[in-house]
């Protein structure tokens, strides 16, 4: 499997890549988007940050960074958890053609599977398995204070983020763990980890 | 359960509203306009759904009118390649486009649980990496490997066609996926669309016929 050839990409160290990516949140949270167009879409493939996101309709990660074609390697599952094949994913981005060293973990607001996770409901397999990947992240925030979905939403993405850096650090990647709002459009920090 | 049952339908019937289409087919007529517009000459992107009103009208609830399981290819973003925006799809993308429990246990809470669609589309892709792995027989690093011999049965039905052996297993992994899809969720109504995107043209089309 050879590699791409690398053509031009925004940002070259992680932080410089997660700067065009916050750009691209504000053009969007402020309203002043870019304009893909469709001239841009036999671009080679190149993406400057690798986005793990939920499967939600309302946090496209093209749409909420503003970007287009080629820019960004996504994996979307509801609840934005980990498992062989996800991660499998981000290694064949990150390891294998090398195409960047930014990872984003990218929760949000009022995640539906959080919240299954977190009222605990019974439901049918294999969605009670993927629920079930939430649960450490239910427990470890279970004495934080404040709304236990977001709080849950927020372990999420630490317990993600460093199962990630865990994995790919080696291969110098930078992991950053971010939360999205659908009612702001901002992306920003989760809460700090509460021990 | 039926008290869950109707603690979960709350949010979609909130979200009813504002869904554009109420059939798959209807469904299914608005994604290929949207596609029309990105790769088909004259036409122009509408970016709908891409504004501070539209963030606004489904901050609380979603509704979804498509289910979307595509790569996680950097060049096949659904939101785009159909001209769609917030709130429209329900996206779950992992490379190669194969399902394992979390990827099927998501499309369940869409189409099953939540009920926000019964139109699910499959969307493979040309010169997909992770096919080009499967066929080249490359050997890989753990949990990547897994992935890729997921990818084994349709590299396998589609060894004796003609032509390109990445092309056809692209298309025979369309087929095989959606055959599981349909075989989960035909009880739920759902309808499920067999897809594949040309990264040379933008255009989605129907895969290349099965061969048995």
């Amino acid at each position: 499997m050879g590699k791409f050839v690398r053509p031009l990409v925004p940002g070259t160290t992680p932080l410089g890549c997660w700067e065009v990516l916050k750009q691209g949140n504000e053009n969007w949270s402020k309203r002043r988007r870019s304009d893909e167009t469709a001239a841009s879409r036999n671009a080679v493939q190149a993406p400057f940050a690798v986005v793990l996101a939920c499967s939600d309709s309302r946090v496209p990660p093209e749409v909420v960074f503003d970007r287009g074609i080629g820019d960004l390697f996504v994996i979307r599952v509801a609840g934005n958890v980990l498992d062989k094949h996800v991660t499998g994913s981000i290694q064949f981005a990150v390891q294998v053609q090398e195409f960047t060293k930014l990872i984003v973990v990218l929760g949000h607001q009022r995640c539906g599977a959080v919240e299954a996770a977190v009222q605990g409901l019974k439901l049918p397999e294999p969605l009670a398995t993927l629920v079930n990947a939430l649960r450490p992240a239910v427990e470890a925030s279970r004495h934080w204070p404040g709304d236990p979905v977001e709080n849950a939403v927020d372990a999420n993405i630490h317990l993600t983020t460093k199962q990630l850096t865990d994995l790919f650090q080696k291969d110098g990647a930078v992991v950053l763990g971010k939360r999205y709002s659908p009612h702001t459009g901002e992306i920003s920090d989760p809460q700090p980890w509460k021990p | 359960m039926r008290k869950l049952l109707l603690l979960l339908a709350i949010p979609m019937m909130c979200g009813a509203a504002d869904v554009p289409c109420t059939t798959p087919q209807a469904c299914w007529d608005l994604l290929k306009k949207g596609n029309d517009n990105w790769w088909k000459k004259g036409r122009r992107l509408q970016h709908p759904n891409q504004t501070p009103a539209r963030r606004r009208a489904v901050k609380d609830h979603q509704a979804p009118f498509a289910v979307v399981l595509t790569c996680s290819d950097s060049r096949v973003p659904p939101e785009v390649v159909f001209d769609r925006g917030v709130g429209d799809l329900f996206v779950i993308r992992v490379a190669g486009n194969v399902l394992d429990k979390h990827a099927t246990g998501s499309i369940q809470y869409a189409v099953e649980v939540k009920k926000y669609a019964k139109l699910i589309v499959v969307l493979g892709h040309q010169r997909c990496g992770a096919v080009e792995a499967a066929v080249e027989g490359t050997k890989l690093p753990e949990p990547l490997a897994t992935l890729v011999a997921a990818l084994k049965p349709a590299v396998e039905a589609s060894k004796n066609w003609p032509g390109d052996p990445v092309e056809n297993a692209v298309d025979a992994n369309i087929y095989l996926v959606a055959k599981q899809l349909t075989d989960a969720f035909q009880k739920d109504g759902a309808v499920v669309m067999r897809k594949r995107y040309s990264l040379d043209t933008g255009v989605v089309s129907d895969p290349q016929p099965w061969k048995p």
